[in-house]
């Protein structure tokens, strides 16, 4: 499963979470996927269609989800929010290392980007602690006010 | 011409800068708050950037945001509509040292006339009457006793750095002076961070006549006549009017040259208004100047035959006045009437809220500026204005019988509106009459005698 399936099926556990759905199925392009909301949480079936004919392989039913949905249907995510409007930019400077990459730790105070503004530099600290789990902002593109630069774990 | 515009406001007025632009070519970007994320101006710009919470002061008043939104939007200039920063002459001189041109005048023009003391003197200076008041700031309760005596009462206390009827409070004697001079200082110091007043004579029910000019960046400065702005509730105008009732063509003769006299004499650019008082006898006298374009600009457009929103753009880019604004005359006659999310039949208490459903009126000689529409939130955080209706007419009852019937189609459910407010207007017969002025409507309600029914319209549920 690729990364782009694990970014959909997470954007349909908010979805469901949001408007509390139990269950979400979908089937497409050859292949089905059932989403059931239990008391631990949602829970991910994933199974191709068996092909009458045909010679693709399907895996065995009740196949075990995914060891990455797992991690996004349990852990609760937190965001660092953009205060201003400006540029973002990873590292300091072109030539220098990134503040944070996925998987660094920080704390309240650590600094994770900057936002340049009108020609001045600002320093963005994380406000939380945890773990980066996602850059959200692309490096050298506008942000505005409220968007979403980082996910924190 | 400009490539791209940044427009420095929400609501109708951006909505109106937008389809000015369109009109132009020239590419818009929005700035807007939380609050207004599903706004209609934020929809139709090319691009929009969100600048901040919800509160104007962490929003729409962020003059550091919006210079960002700018440099990244990469605009060539900012549209400032009305209130917020459209007369704050640090934002423009921001702008300036940033090279992005403000619509509208210069800092230094500005400053001149934005300060409404600074204002009278140059109004005194270019010869153009004033109400007889105070020469200056007045510093002592003492002093104001004083000159209060030698003009007669009544008076008014009026804040220098006020505007849109705020900071004012009227003494009509001498007992009341003391009082009535604190609580304008209080008042002025809480709405506008200064608290210095300077006094008027108080023109007994006068009629509120101002002039509309508009002057380009090569000494050419113009009016295109008048609008009667009398009717309001609380010194806010309500329903406006173009031509006015009581005006003669010697009158607005006069009235256009003082206007366009002053103007010229503090390098004013672009839009602006010029209010005068005139009193029973037709005497009239200077008030203030708006550097600004205004709510009711819209009235001047229908009788005029022109397009002022555009004018100010081009005027920005260095073009001269358009001939046909340079040679305009009035043909029709025209009538605004403010919609706000207020509820006339509890002391307009603001409502803010779900639109449920919105249908407009249409037809011949009916325009609706608007940025509302049906499943729209009105947000609490700002005026309430939600929409202005303007109808034309061959005569003043012509225009007046059309707004009584467009007004009677206006439908808007979910929340309360001021149309049953504005229907009842029309059909009041001192406002048929032209017999008004600025004392009317606050006259009618404390007597009741504004009946507001509501008819019932199938048109939903």
């Amino acid at each position: 499963m690729d990364p782009k399936d694990i970014k959909e099926i997470k954007s349909i556990i908010d979805l469901m979470k949001k408007h509390d759905l139990s269950v979400f199925e979908i089937e497409k392009e050859g292949f089905r996927l059932k989403l059931q909301r239990g008391a631990s949480g949602p829970q991910a079936t994933v199974s191709a269609p068996a092909v009458a004919t045909g010679t693709a392989k399907a895996p065995s039913a009740g196949a075990e989800p995914p060891p990455a949905a797992k991690a996004i249907e349990s852990v609760p995510m937190k965001e660092i929010v953009s205060p201003m409007v400006g540029t973002f930019y990873r590292a300091a400077s072109p030539d220098t290392p990134p503040f944070v990459e996925v998987g660094k730790p920080v704390t309240e105070d650590t600094v994770v980007c900057i936002i340049e503004a009108m020609k001045v530099m600002n320093e963005i600290k994380a406000e939380t602690s945890g773990v980066i789990a996602e850059v959200l902002a692309d490096n050298g593109k506008p942000v505005q006010f409220g968007q979403a630069l980082f996910r924190v774990r | 011409m400009f490539q791209k515009v940044l427009i420095a406001n929400r609501g109708e007025i951006a909505l109106r800068v937008i389809r000015a632009c369109k009109e132009l070519g020239v590419r818009t970007l929005a700035v807007y708050s939380e609050a207004d994320v599903d706004s209609l101006h934020v929809q139709l710009a090319d691009e929009a950037i969100c600048i901040g919470a919800a509160a104007s002061l962490e929003s729409y008043l962020r003059i550091d945001r919006i210079m960002s939104a700018a440099e990244i939007g990469d605009v060539d200039a900012i549209h400032p509509g009305y209130g917020f920063l459209a007369e704050n002459p640090h934002f423009v001189e921001v702008c300036e040292s940033c090279n992005i041109k403000f619509i509208g005048p210069s800092s230094g023009a500005m400053q001149s006339m934005g300060d409404k003391n600074a204002a009278r003197a140059a109004a005194r200076k270019a010869g153009v009457p004033v109400t007889p008041g105070s020469d200056g700031i007045i510093e002592t309760e003492d002093e104001a006793m004083k000159i209060a005596k030698k003009l007669g009462y009544p008076v008014m206390i009026k804040a220098a750095a006020g505007g849109g009827g705020r900071g004012m409070r009227a003494a009509h004697n001498e007992p009341s002076l003391t009082s009535a001079f604190h609580s304008a200082r209080h008042e002025a110091q809480k709405a506008f961070g200064n608290d210095q007043v300077y006094l008027e004579k108080l023109i007994v029910n006068p009629r509120h006549i101002e002039f509309q000019i508009m002057a380009d960046s090569h000494g050419h400065v113009v009016h295109l006549g008048e609008r009667d702005c009398s009717i309001q509730r609380r010194n806010q105008k309500v329903i406006e009017e173009c031509p006015s009732a009581v005006m003669t063509a010697s009158l607005r003769r006069k009235m256009g040259n003082a206007a366009v006299k002053l103007a010229k004499s503090v390098g004013y650019e672009n839009a602006g208004t010029i209010e005068f008082l005139v009193d029973q006898d037709r005497h009239f006298y200077f008030m203030e100047m708006n550097t600004r374009i205004q709510v009711e600009h819209t009235v001047t457009e229908e009788v005029y035959g022109c397009d002022l929103v555009k004018e100010q753009i081009r005027i920005a880019a260095g073009q001269p006045l358009s001939q046909h604004i340079a040679h305009a005359e009035p043909r029709l006659h025209a009538i605004q009437c403010r919609i706000n999310a207020e509820d006339p039949a509890n002391n307009f208490q603001p409502t803010p809220g779900r639109i449920d459903f919105y249908y407009a009126p249409g037809g011949r000689g009916v325009r609706i500026d608007s940025h509302v529409y049906t499943g729209y939130t009105v947000p609490p955080y700002y005026d309430s204005l939600i929409a202005k209706i303007i109808t034309i007419g061959s005569t003043r009852i012509n225009a007046i019988d059309r707004m009584r019937r467009a007004l009677d189609e206006y439908y808007i459910t979910g929340i309360k509106t001021t149309v049953p407010f504005h229907a009842a207007m029309m059909r009041n017969g001192d406002f048929r009459d032209g017999n008004y002025d600025t004392g009317l409507i606050d006259r009618l309600i404390s007597a009741g005698k504004l009946s507001l029914s509501t008819r019932p319209i199938r048109l939903h549920e």
